[in-house]
């Protein structure tokens, strides 16, 4: 049966959501043994699903790389943090294995694009969706890939090509062709955040578009959608109050961020003050002296970071490019072979 | 934002230290456009990283006294004063060494004990030194202050202490004075009275007077002098050195067997350039202000722009300047002198 959705929002785990290792064969066997209380969501990410979830007509969708075998202690761990999905779809590598299909254990655009399509097959009507990846695999070709088969800007041939250039099994691109055939085209694809794990350069991601942003840390994700009207002011306080609880953020630092994508004109300055003006209205109104105080530093934090850019952002394209997915699939695939893997560490 | 380099390799310097340097916060002052448009193309932090800015920088060919006054708004302007409002906690540049000691000097508070601030110089050695076997030996002061006193000398010599002690991570660093002979009687005025004063009232472990040839020697681990005479020394070294790498370039053109005879020393040679790279440490420090500066070399990389980052981080998170002030008020409590206003 169809499911009804006002916006659709799609996530990655490992190295999205979940802090994970798996660069080295060492490390994949450590993320399998892990627990659900080992294992450990990047700051603010559980705020941010939490509060993306606050809307009943929002659907939480995940597709993720990891095993099924795992679905117990990841569905384990994302009770403990307390946030609820509607969808949860992992990669049967047992029986990728069992069919001696070794290409398939590690290959992402032939998983991942047809679980993409099949969940949105089930969808009434044509909901926006934003989606969540990261810098390690192929998320962001994938995710714009599946943003412009919606958009209707991928024709069947091309799409017959890209699944040839990413080496995927003759059913997996029949099947792939078929969902792809008969999904409901719309631009739904609002936007795509690429969380960036290995911290790679922003400017390699200006490829793809303004659709397309790379963020540091999950408050940037939040500032985004608070562009995109998708967070209130309140919301982006929700997810700042979470990361200030570790270690690895302050108000500076939350501020830098904002900054940073300034910077990148990946957030208007029109935004940024309106963001600024309402969190300074909640530090008024705040019901605890600890909201009053956060709300007020992390209003004035940004006060001074706006004016000490000086006015300096950089222009960005507005229209999202054509890509030529078939190279980047291919060179995806190569990149990937040729990937030296790291010793075993102790 | 200053540098033969600037501000490319600067930014990438600061951008990889963001990387490594998990609890510091880098600003980078300077045409934020500029700024912009570099950062995006490496790997950072961007949580780590803010970018302030400063629309004129001072060219290393400034004369510094003159671009201070006419260009308040330069980089290193405002960056002192944003350490001097403690915005910022040290200040790293590779910019125009005289421009940088002025902007510090008009905005920045000396350390009770202190007249006059020292700016330090690293130099390669025969003798390794300290915990991490270090092969540099610290000169100062190499020309923020001109003339210095006995009282000066005696500070520049606790602030060098401290320094090599937290930074090159040896315990007891070996302080000496220059002179022009290592008798206790031999040099200025003001050299003869800092070495009984050194002897005396410190608890340093001060090994006398070294002549310039000990300089490369490695005898001390910290030389102490005016800036005057450092500068000259410092100076004199660099061009010793340009002038072998000149000759040895001479003679690999002029002989076929002066160059295969260079050739076969090439692993020597190559040996010999890791050992002294100047890169690996990355700046000196400019000491006797309550707050940190490190100057680091004009010809900066982004390799040596991220050490010296380090080397600041390193000297803050030991309260380096904490450091130097408990040693000059125990001189002052030993020899009874009085906390003495700046000159």
């Amino acid at each position: 049966m169809a499911v009804r959705a006002t916006h659709v929002f799609r996530w990655d785990l490992d190295k999205t959501y979940l802090r994970t290792e798996f660069d080295t064969l060492g490390d994949l066997v450590r993320s399998a043994m892990e627990t659900a209380q080992d294992k450990q969501a990047y700051p603010g990410a559980t705020a941010l699903l939490r509060s993306l979830r606050q809307s009943q007509e929002h659907r939480i969708c995940i597709i993720s790389g990891s095993p099924a075998q795992m679905r117990q202690v990841l569905a384990a761990k994302l009770a403990l943090d307390g946030v609820e999905y509607d969808e949860f779809v992992l990669k049967n590598n047992l029986r990728n294995l069992a069919r001696l299909r070794f290409r398939a254990l590690r290959a992402q655009v032939p998983y991942k694009l047809p679980a993409l399509l099949e969940s949105r097959s089930g969808l009434l009507g044509t909901p926006p969706e934003t989606l969540f990846g990261d810098d390690a695999e192929a998320d962001a070709i994938i995710y714009c890939l599946y943003a412009d088969i919606l958009a209707g800007l991928v024709s069947m041939n091309e799409l017959g090509r890209v699944l040839e250039a990413a080496r995927a099994y003759e059913d997996q691109a029949e099947r792939t062709l078929a969902l792809a055939e008969r999904v409901r085209r719309g631009d739904a694809v609002r936007r795509i955040l690429i969380h960036l794990d290995r911290r790679s350069p922003t400017a390699g991601f200006r490829q793809f578009g303004p659709r397309l942003v790379p963020i540091f840390n999950y408050f940037q994700a939040a500032l985004v959608l608070f562009e995109d009207r998708v967070l209130s002011a309140q919301q982006i306080l929700f997810v700042a109050r979470e990361m200030l609880t570790s270690s690895e953020h302050t108000i500076p630092t939350l501020a830098n961020s904002l900054q940073d994508l300034l910077r990148r004109g990946r957030v208007s300055r029109a935004c940024a003050d309106g963001l600024t003006a309402e969190i300074q209205t909640a530090a008024a109104g705040a019901a605890d002296d600890e909201g009053h105080r956060l709300a007020e530093g992390v209003a004035a934090a940004f006060a001074d970071r706006i004016r000490q850019l000086g006015g300096a952002t950089q222009e960005h394209p507005a229209e999202n490019p054509r890509l030529d997915y078939v190279a980047m699939v291919d060179r995806e695939f190569h990149h990937r072979r040729a990937k030296p893997r790291r010793p075993l560490r102790r | 934002m200053g540098g033969d380099q600037a501000p490319d390799e600067i930014v990438k310097g600061a951008a990889e230290a963001s990387l490594g340097l998990k609890e510091a916060e880098l600003i980078l002052v300077g045409d934020a456009a500029r700024i912009g448009r570099i950062l995006p193309q490496v790997r950072h932090d961007g949580g780590r990283v803010r970018v302030h800015h400063a629309p004129s920088v001072i060219a290393m060919d400034e004369k510094p006294s003159e671009a201070i006054a006419a260009k308040p708004d330069s980089s290193i302007a405002v960056a002192a004063e944003l350490v001097a409002t403690g915005e910022g906690d040290a200040l790293v540049s590779a910019g125009n060494t005289g421009a940088c000691v002025l902007a510090c000097a008009r905005r920045w508070k000396l350390l009770p004990g202190v007249r006059r601030s020292a700016l330090a110089a690293v130099y390669p050695t025969e003798l390794r030194r300290g915990e991490k076997n270090d092969p540099f030996s610290l000169i100062l002061d190499v020309g923020a202050t001109i003339e210095a006193g006995a009282d000066d000398l005696v500070a520049f010599a606790l602030m060098g202490a401290a320094y090599a002690k937290i930074v090159s991570k040896n315990a007891r660093p070996r302080v000496a004075l220059l002179s022009n002979g290592t008798e206790a009687g031999k040099g200025p005025k003001a050299v003869v009275e800092a070495h009984a004063l050194l002897l005396e009232a410190t608890d340093i472990n001060f090994i006398g007077n070294v002549e310039g040839l000990d300089i490369p020697r490695g005898v001390a681990d910290v030389i102490v002098c005016s800036g005057y005479v450092g500068n000259v020394v410092v100076k004199m070294l660099e061009g010793v050195a340009e002038t072998v790498v000149g000759l040895a370039r001479y003679a690999y053109k002029e002989k076929l067997l002066w160059r295969a005879a260079l050739m076969m020393l090439s692993s020597g040679i190559q040996r010999l350039k890791e050992v002294t790279d100047w890169e690996q440490y990355g700046g000196a420090p400019l000491l006797g202000f309550e707050n940190l500066f490190i100057k680091a070399h004009g010809r900066s990389g982004a390799r040596a722009l991220s050490n010296a980052i380090r080397v600041a981080d390193k000297a803050l998170r030991s309260d380096l300047c904490g450091a130097i002030a408990s040693g000059l008020e125990s001189f002052q409590t030993r020899t009874g002198t009085r906390a003495v206003s700046p000159a």
